[in-house]
């Protein structure tokens, strides 16, 4: 294998994984949040074709495209959500949607 | 044969289903027409069966038929059995035969009353679960009949269930009777585990040993037949059980349902033999019910009341006759019993009916003279429950008194009291005639009479049983005079052979004793209430006692009923209410309580959500890492 050691990978789809979670607790506007999530899921998809690599073996590859297709479909739905709520003219704050608070 | 048993057996069944599915499309007549066609169905095949069984060499007459085993136990079986045999099939003509004559009644005496299709339903019901008793071929069934014939008699005592006494009186019957269930159903357990199996004879094949176990299954079956057959200690609910409908009256608590306690004594005859102890408790407890009985007649004034203690008494001469060991000529008694019991209910009945459903004697009285027959009828009824020759009591009565003699002293006191009792029955059977048919009308009857002048004694439907009856109670005796012939124990005799057979000379000193006692009986109920010669005595403190019936029922109230209560409500106050009352109060406060605790932890929050995941997730690797 070329290029730096497998731990540098590794640090790098951490360090994109904290600031996903960071961003994720952090932020307010949900939009920023899905923005947040997908560099988490392109943390975890770092470290699963770093481990593919590692082993030799295609299959942690293969995931990280599933993932890709399903981290699509989540914005899109994510997106959707965000449209249909600013439509009804309420305040893109998650922390204004707490309808569910028992 | 067997199939025209089991037509007998379940003709008013299928009666008591149609009456009940077809509902308001069936009238109310057709309904009594229905029931007394099945029940007469039934005594046809009964008569056939007799029949085919008298062609038979008497050491053969024994089947039985199984249509469906549904207990497989090991080796264990119990299935729907019926047996026929010389005694089931005594029974099944007594109370088809009877039952037939009863219901027919009912068609007038219902007539007109708002529930007589189901008034008809319970009828068949009852002559089924009856006939399924007779028949049973082992003890399961029997127990299956004997719970049947207890919850029909308690649906048709309560049947006018807008009076609260007859409700009353039907919980109180199916209560005492449930003890004797119980106390039966304890003693089949004990034979199943000891005997294997409960087809008749041979689940009371004898075995040695297990002395005090026989006693325990004696007296468990004792118990069964002293609650049907109101006899002492379980005595109270028959004079209550007059609340139900005048034939119900004398169909269950009279011909057929109260002996039931009999056949079981001479059904199950080898276990008491092997208990004799236990079989002279029997006829020990037939004589005390039969004394006490007579006295407590004294003195009630509602005409069925008088009759229900006579049947009591009479069943006592019965048991009095099957615990000494004779068994043919208790069910002999039986037999003419149901006859002339019946007839007097019936006759009662007619005398109820014409005068607006008044039962108290002292407003019957003198209804003689309106009644023409009825009082005919009255009379024959009563000749026969004294035992006056040649009436059909006379040729059973005798012979059970007989019996007594020869067993020792305690054959002596039991005979002295079956004499008493004749005495006794003498007095409040004329007591009865001579207060409500003989003397001058009250100003009550005056005043109903007139009303039913145009519809003489009833109709055809009432009239004709009761001249059947008649006749039965004059000539039903007949068919066996013990020392010249004795067909009826020739019959039983292959079932259960008698361990008492009195001699002759012996016979023809109870008749002479019980006869002279007995219209001695009848010459002082003419001087009291007949002629007047005499004033009626009065003993204050003996009257209120047989008044409150020995007070049995005032000492079950304080010994059994006031201690429950007592107990029900202390432990509601103690236990119920504090301890489990509470702690449920307290479960669902505390389940309450934590459930508004975790309430708060929903914050709808997003971020809080993914922050608790985002730390269970790190606290579980640390935890991986740990342990790795």
């Amino acid at each position: 294998m070329q290029g730096p050691e497998v731990a540098w990978y590794l640090v790098v789809a951490a360090f994109l994984f904290a600031t996903g979670a960071l961003g994720v607790l952090l932020r307010r506007s949900p939009l920023i949040v899905l923005l947040s999530l997908e560099i988490m899921l392109n943390g975890a998809n770092l470290a699963l074709i770093t481990f593919a690599r590692h082993q030799g073996d295609e299959t942690g590859q293969i995931f990280a495209l599933a993932v890709m297709a399903v981290a699509a479909s989540e914005v899109v739905v994510g997106l959707g959500l965000i449209v249909a709520i600013a439509r009804k003219r309420i305040d893109l704050d998650v922390d204004k949607l707490n309808v569910l608070r028992g | 044969m067997i199939t025209a048993a089991w037509i007998c057996l379940v003709a008013p069944l299928a009666a008591t289903l149609a009456i009940t599915l077809l509902g308001q499309s069936l009238s109310r007549r057709a309904a009594g027409y229905l029931a007394t066609a099945s029940v007469l169905g039934s005594f046809a095949a009964a008569v056939v069966v007799f029949a085919k069984l008298w062609g038979e060499s008497p050491d053969s007459r024994s089947h039985a038929s199984t249509v469906w085993e549904w207990l497989n136990a090991g080796s264990f079986h119990v299935g729907l059995r019926i047996l026929v045999d010389p005694l089931s099939v005594f029974m099944m003509l007594i109370v088809s035969g009877v039952g037939f004559l009863i219901v027919a009644y009912s068609i007038g005496y219902m007539d007109g009353d708002d529930e007589e299709r189901r008034y008809f339903a319970y009828m068949a019901l009852f002559v089924f679960s009856m006939l399924l008793l007779v028949q049973a071929g082992n003890l399961v069934i029997l127990l299956a009949g004997w719970g049947l014939v207890g919850l029909s008699s308690y649906l048709l005592i309560g049947f006018w269930h807008d009076r609260p006494s007859a409700v009353a009186a039907a919980k109180k019957a199916f209560i005492m009777n449930a003890i004797g269930d119980a106390t039966m159903a304890l003693a089949i357990f004990i034979l199943i585990q000891h005997r294997q199996t409960l087809n008749f004879p041979d689940a009371f094949a004898v075995g040695p040993g297990h002395g005090w176990l026989v006693n325990l299954v004696a007296l468990g079956l004792l118990g069964g037949a002293v609650a049907k057959s109101a006899q002492i200690p379980l005595q109270t609910w028959l004079p209550d059980a007059m609340e139900g409908p005048t034939p119900v009256s004398a169909l269950i608590h009279a011909a057929t349902m109260v002996t039931a306690g009999v056949y079981l004594i001479v059904r199950t005859h080898p276990v008491f033999e092997q208990a004799p102890r236990v079989l002279e408790l029997a006829a020990g407890l037939g004589a005390a019910t039969l004394l006490m009985a007579g006295l407590i007649a004294l003195v009630q004034t509602d005409i069925k009341r008088v009759i229900a203690y006579s049947t009591m008494s009479q069943i006592g001469y019965m048991f009095l006759g099957a615990g000494l060991g004779a068994y043919g000529n208790a069910m002999f008694h039986l037999m003419t019993h149901a006859f002339f019991k019946a007839l007097l209910f019936l006759a009662a009945g007619i005398v109820i009916h014409a005068l607006a459903d008044e039962q108290d004697i002292r407003k019957l009285a003198g209804v003689g003279g309106a009644l023409p027959w009825t009082r005919r009828a009255f009379l024959i009824g009563s000749l026969a429950l004294v035992g006056i020759p040649p009436f059909a009591g006379f040729f059973s009565k005798d012979s059970i008194i007989a019996s007594a003699l020869g067993r020792g002293w305690y054959g002596g006191i039991l005979f002295a009291v079956a004499l008493a009792g004749t005495f006794l029955t003498g007095v409040y059977a004329f007591r009865l005639y001579f207060v409500v048919f003989r003397g001058e009308p009250s100003a009550f009857v005056r005043e109903h009479v007139t009303e039913h002048e145009h519809s003489g004694e009833g109709p055809f439907s009432m009239t004709a049983p009761v001249a059947v009856l008649a006749v039965l109670s004059v000539i039903g005796g007949w068919i066996q005079f013990a020392p010249v012939w004795h067909p009826v124990s020739d019959w039983l005799d292959p079932v259960a052979p008698p361990i008492a057979t009195p001699s002759n000379t012996e016979e023809a000193l109870a008749s002479l004793f019980a006869l002279l006692l007995g219209l001695s009986g009848i010459g002082v109920a003419w001087m009291l209430y007949g002629a007047r010669r005499w004033s009626v005595p009065r003993y204050a403190l003996g009257q209120r006692v047989l008044e409150h019936k020995f007070y049995f029922d005032e000492a079950y109230d304080i010994a059994l009923y006031r201690p429950s209560v007592a107990l029900a409500v202390g432990l509601k106050r103690w236990f119920e209410d504090p301890v489990i009352g509470g702690s449920i109060k307290e479960f669902a406060t505390g389940m309450r309580d934590l459930a508004l605790g975790t309430r708060r932890i929903q914050t709808g929050l997003v971020r809080t959500y993914v922050l608790a995941i985002a730390a269970s997730l790190v606290v579980l690797m640390v935890v991986f890492v740990a342990v790795r």
